[in-house]
């Protein structure tokens, strides 16, 4: 059985990756993630900015994957583990991660 | 970074959560905290023998070799001395540093470094930052030095704070209000979040429903992040009281046009910058307004924008 990142191939970038998320949401504009994400999902977002972290800190959202091969400043990285936030980078395009993240299970 | 609040709430939570000061400071404190910078490097083409007395000089046990910034290898003490005994310490660098080279990044904590130098029993590690860029090296000593030196600071803090608090104590009666006050610049992308993380700790401490504290927060971080990109700037107030969230913005200018349309869902006069940044999606006056029990927004050409808003608060069930 493999966890929600291993399944998109995902590098951990903070400490702490939750075993598990609640479901999922997707978006790169940071006010639709405030209006609509539920607390506890996976946030997929190209966005590398350190405002994720605040954004997700604000939902309560448990893990912040970043897709398309980017990466945040370190600075970031310490924040989110800071905050308690996980943050992993994966290869994969947002679309692909999210397919994948659905045939996996999670809804 | 400040352990404080850490800390506090570990003691406040009960024996069980009560953890050693040390112990706080390995999860803490980053390799980047503790690492030698810049690192002494040495390039693929030297010769172990310069590498050999750039290592005396330092007291090195391995030099990192680079180009660019890039880790290639290592040259250790081991490959030294096998240089020494088969006769090719003239030779270059490249011809013989170890290429298969286990790194940390400077964004681990210390106590993940700790546990990949008791994995893999090796004196120091080079350092990465997440663009696989050499950053520095770390020993065991760079960790226990580190450490030492934020015991005495973090001793030092405490009897200073242990001062403070036997003063503060007396106000503690009235402390049942709590104003927090931040100044906003424009264009500081940086900063937003940081009064909305400050209302959430309160918000947090007095057990408010978490459903009410998100509301709240989202307030208070649209609000910050309308300032810094719309506005000549401006500042936040948010007074928490037992019942209520007062969270009241003014900014100096320009003002709005027409209030109605920036209050419609997907309006937005935002600049390119921020739109990169993943702000402008027309959404942040709609979002207060949907969180807020009470939202008035006054705006002219004159004085600027004033914002207010209320959430109601409600401890968790």
């Amino acid at each position: 059985m493999k966890t929600f990142w291993e399944v998109v191939r995902a590098e951990p970038l903070t400490d702490h990756v939750p075993e598990s998320v609640t479901g999922c949401y997707i978006s790169d504009l940071l006010s639709d993630v405030l209006a609509h994400a539920q607390p506890g999902v996976l946030w997929l977002t190209v966005q590398v900015h350190r405002n994720i972290v605040s954004v997700a800190a604000t939902k309560d959202i448990a893990a912040v994957l970043i897709t398309c091969g980017r990466k945040p400043d370190s600075a970031v990285v310490v924040e989110a583990d800071e905050a308690g936030i996980a943050l992993l980078t994966t290869p994969l395009s947002t679309f692909a991660a999210a397919g994948k993240l659905w045939e996996a299970g999670v809804r | 970074m400040n352990a404080a609040p850490a800390i506090e709430s570990g003691a406040r939570a009960g024996d069980a959560r009560k953890v050693g000061v040390a112990q706080v400071l390995v999860y803490e404190l980053r390799v980047r905290d503790a690492m030698s910078k810049p690192p002494v490097t040495a390039a693929p083409t030297d010769s172990l023998r310069s590498i050999q007395l750039s290592m005396k000089t330092h007291r090195f046990s391995g030099v990192p070799i680079t180009r660019d910034g890039e880790l290639l290898g290592v040259v250790s003490i081991e490959d030294i001395i096998n240089a020494l005994d088969q006769g090719h310490i003239n030779e270059p660098a490249e011809k013989w540093m170890s290429r298969n080279i286990v790194t940390l990044r400077d964004h681990f904590s210390l106590v993940r470094a700790v546990a990949e130098f008791d994995r893999h029993g090796f004196g120091r590690f080079p350092v990465l930052d997440t663009s696989d860029r050499l950053v520095g090296v770390i020993t065991r000593g760079d960790i226990t030095s580190c450490l030492m030196q934020h015991l005495e600071r973090r001793a030092e803090e405490a009897l200073a704070l242990e001062a403070t608090l036997r003063a503060a104590h007396v106000d503690d009666e009235k402390a049942q209000r709590v104003v927090i006050h931040a100044h906003v610049r424009t264009g500081d992308y940086d900063s937003a979040g940081k009064l909305s993380q400050r209302m959430r700790t309160v918000l947090r401490e007095r057990a408010i429903d978490p459903e009410i504290r998100r509301r709240a927060a989202v307030v208070a971080y649209e609000a910050e992040t309308n300032i810094i990109i719309h506005s000549l700037g401006g500042e936040i107030v948010a007074t928490i009281d037992p019942d209520k969230v007062g969270i009241d913005a003014t900014d100096t200018g320009p003002g709005i046009d027409n209030i109605e349309q920036a209050m419609q869902e997907g309006w937005s006069t935002a600049g390119r910058l921020p739109r990169e940044l993943g702000f402008g999606a027309g959404m942040g006056l709609p979002n207060m307004k949907r969180c807020s029990d009470k939202f008035e927004i006054v705006s002219n050409r004159i004085d600027g924008t004033r914002v207010h808003s209320e959430i109601f608060l409600r401890k968790a069930a």
